[in-house]
């Protein structure tokens, strides 16, 4: 954060843990959304270091929070104004920056190790299994027979369901072997307490299929 | 300076117990580097001033000779 004027230090950190808790925030004019207030949670509010009149923080924020915008309307509280010089993303949901985060750079070196001297230790660091991309959905767990049909798109029945997370309707559930691969991410038809109720109908609609076809055999196959 | 998700543990009800069968398909953990270059993640440091869709791409053709054949990529930090 930069601050158009130089601003007390006290002051500074009272409004910093001002815009900590539930705040309301109009999107910028450029911006996805509908431009009419909506309030977010600002769950921590850290500042790691004062420069004159810039400022570096460490926010913790809900999903759909504007730094930017958040940074300007300190700034407005302070009286000074204040703009957003540079932002980083250091975690989201299970994933931080303390991980295996790489560089273009790194990946292109491990590749080059990998192809030239057949060298696995760097692309083994860089090269997760995506099902830890989609760690935070809730996710349904499903027979070996029901993997193919999925795989080909078709929508998932409740006979199919082995078991599953808690989700409501309408949520994006990531369908999943028993052996715990991710066979592709729906859109739930059902909440997960109507499908512990129901024998049979659609419990989940398939949206984006990730595995191949045919890794699972067809379902006359297997028996 | 927790985010209010970051240990939450999803809770499993089974319907019914059932053996999957092992001549199918593999474990993400049991998955090898060659199997995981179109099964795979990668934690990207972006570098500032390009954008995601330009990173992605980057990252797709350093991976293109090793077999990669699709590359997306998720999360927005502003827009």
């Amino acid at each position: 954060m930069h601050l158009h004027s130089e601003v007390d230090e006290q002051l500074l950190r009272d409004t910093f843990d001002k815009f900590i808790g539930k705040i309301m925030q109009l999107p910028p004019v450029r911006s996805h959304v509908k431009r009419q207030y909506r309030q977010r949670e600002i769950y921590y509010s850290d500042i790691l270091e004062i420069n004159g009149r810039d400022v570096l923080f460490k926010v913790g924020v809900e999903s759909g929070t504007y730094i930017r915008k958040l940074i300007h309307d300190m700034g407005e509280e302070l009286k000074v104004g204040a703009h957003m010089v540079e932002l980083r993303r250091t975690k989201v949901s299970t994933l931080s920056e303390k991980d295996n985060l790489v560089t273009l750079q790194d990946l292109d070196d491990a590749v080059y190790f990998y192809e030239k001297e057949n060298d696995d230790k760097l692309l083994n660091k860089c090269l997760d299994s995506i099902e830890s991309a989609v760690d935070f959905i809730p996710k349904v767990f499903i027979s070996d027979g029901a993997v193919d049909p999925v795989c080909r798109g078709s929508p998932l029945a409740v006979p199919g369901i082995v078991k599953f997370n808690d989700f409501g309707k309408e949520e994006v559930v990531g369908i999943m072997t028993l052996k715990g691969e991710l066979i592709a991410l729906g859109k739930a038809v059902m909440s997960a307490d109507e499908i512990k109720s129901f024998k049979k109908g659609i419990a989940v609609k398939t949206d984006s299929v990730i595995m191949k076809i045919d890794t699972y055999p067809k379902y006359e196959k297997i028996n | 300076m927790k985010l209010p998700l970051e240990d939450f543990k999803h809770e499993i009800f089974s319907l019914r117990e059932e053996e999957t069968d092992s001549r199918y398909g593999k474990a993400p953990k049991d998955r090898s580097i060659s199997e995981r270059i179109n099964y795979g993640f990668i934690l990207l440091d972006k570098p500032a001033g390009i954008r995601s869709k330009t990173a992605a791409y980057i990252a797709k053709n350093i991976m293109t000779g090793l077999g990669a054949k699709k590359m997306g990529y998720s999360g927005t930090l502003e827009y």
